[in-house]
Parts: structure tokens; C-alpha cells; sequence
């Protein structure tokens, strides 16, 4: 199957323009299977994608590259489940990602 | 989401963001359309139905409440297109199909739905196009940058 997803990078392009992740400590709520976080957790300082579906999960964990596993941490949970156990004022950003 | 639980959603991103942080908000706008491209040239167009009006009135609702209650300001605001391009209806049918394993919401059911629904006219449009046409889901979405407030 040959699919291309936004070869135009305008979802980049559009992101990028709105925010330098330099430094950030980012929480990305549906990340689904980190389409878009491999476009961006190269250059944050950390990054909390959280799925509440697995597959999605499971997809992004087969595809993490060697040289973001000590940067990002995947957890398979809801953003309800996920900011009952969280403290306050952590993240520099907070990415909805086509999840509202 | 529903709405009770996206103004909810927010309320707690707001607890969780530092004093000096944002929210970055992606979601799709109303506008989808299923076309077919040769090279830069688009032969064929056609607008998705409104099918999915109620889930994006509903994201810009719970956005404009948490702005009106002061919890968050919009810094900036933009649209963008998202383009989807498959090398043959089914590839794209194949590609919503599993995007739906792990969506809860009924907007890429609905876009499969619709592709298949219109899948021989678009079809014949790409025999038209001649070889190495392809098949475009083109969705409109908007990005949004919120600061928020103390």
C-alpha cells in the first residue's frame, strides 16, 4: 500500500511557525502512532505522548527511532486517567492533536 | 470527546501547563474533498459532505468557553490543508480502515464511507487522468496556539 501522508509538510510547516520545541518539555495528547511526534520530539527536551488506543501505541513503540528512546515515553492511557495522576504546572506545551 | 469532556479536557491542560506555557490545538475545519491529481494538476474535486459539522462545532465551542472564562487566550491562529494521496480508491479505503482501529470518532468511518460512495466516479476520473493519477483525501484543518491565563 502506498500512501502519502501530507508529503506537502504543511502540517509542519504550520506547527513550526507557531512554536520552537527547543528545550520543551511537551505533553501530546492522541498521539495516535507518532505521525507527528517524530516530526518534532528531535528537538524538545521531553516528551509525553499518551493513546488510549493500543494499536496505536504498539505502532509508535515498533517504530521509536534509537536516538529518541531516553526523549519520549508512550503511555497507553486517557487523557482523563492520565490528569488524575499528574501534577501541576509540568509542561511547557501541551499538543492537542487532532484529538479535541 | 464530547463536549462536556473537551471543556473538561482543557480545563485540566490548563493545570498541567506552566504559568508560561501553550497549548497547541490541531483539528479539522470544515471543508473535506475527495480529488484526483496528475502531478500538480487537479482533475477532479468534489466536496465531502458536511457529515461531520457537529464534532468540529462542538471542538470550537469547548474552545471558545475556556477563552470566554479567561483560561486560556488565542495567540494565533492559522489554517492549513492536509492532504491524504493514495495511488488507488481501495489504498485509501485501506488506509481509513485501519485509522479507524484506533479513532473513537466516527469522522474517518464516515470519510471511508463516502470514498466508496463516490469511489466509481472517482475511479473513472483517474483512468481519465491517465497513469500516475492519484486519489487525494483533502482535509482542511486549523492550528491554534493558546496561552494560558492565571
Amino acid at each position: 500500500m502506498i500512501i502519502r501522508i501530507d508529503p506537502e509538510n504543511s502540517e509542519t510547516h504550520a506547527l513550526f511557525d507557531l512554536l520552537d520545541f527547543r528545550g520543551q518539555r511537551v505533553l501530546e495528547i492522541g498521539s495516535g502512532d507518532a505521525r507527528l511526534t517524530w516530526r518534532y520530539a528531535g528537538m524538545a527536551a521531553h516528551v509525553t505522548a499518551i493513546e488510549p488506543f493500543s494499536e496505536g501505541i504498539l505502532k509508535a513503540q515498533e517504530n521509536l527511532p534509537d536516538e529518541l528512546r531516553d526523549r519520549i515515553e508512550f503511555h497507553n492511557t486517557s487523557f482523563e486517567e492520565f490528569a488524575a495522576a499528574s501534577k501541576p504546572s509540568v509542561f511547557d506545551v501541551v499538543i492537542l492533536s487532532w484529538s479535541l | 470527546m464530547v463536549h462536556a469532556g473537551m471543556v473538561h479536557a482543557l480545563e485540566e491542560i490548563h493545570r498541567l501547563l506552566k504559568p508560561d506555557g501553550c497549548l497547541i490545538d490541531i483539528h479539522p475545519f470544515i471543508g473535506e474533498f475527495i480529488e484526483v491529481h496528475q502531478g500538480r494538476k487537479i482533475t477532479f474535486a468534489e466536496a465531502v459532505p458536511a457529515f461531520n459539522d457537529e464534532d468540529i462545532r462542538q471542538a470550537e465551542d469547548a474552545l471558545a468557553r475556556v477563552v470566554q472564562r479567561q483560561l486560556f487566550l488565542i495567540e494565533r491562529a492559522a489554517p492549513f490543508d492536509f492532504l491524504i494521496y493514495a495511488s488507488s480508491v481501495v489504498e485509501l479505503r485501506a488506509y481509513f480502515d485501519e485509522a479507524n482501529a484506533f479513532d473513537e470518532s466516527s469522522r474517518d468511518e464516515m470519510a471511508a464511507a463516502w470514498v466508496l460512495e463516490l469511489a466509481p466516479r472517482v475511479e473513472e476520473a483517474m483512468r481519465a487522468a491517465g497513469e500516475g493519477a492519484e486519489v487525494v483525501y483533502h482535509e482542511k484543518a486549523k492550528i491554534s496556539r493558546m496561552k494560558p491565563r492565571r
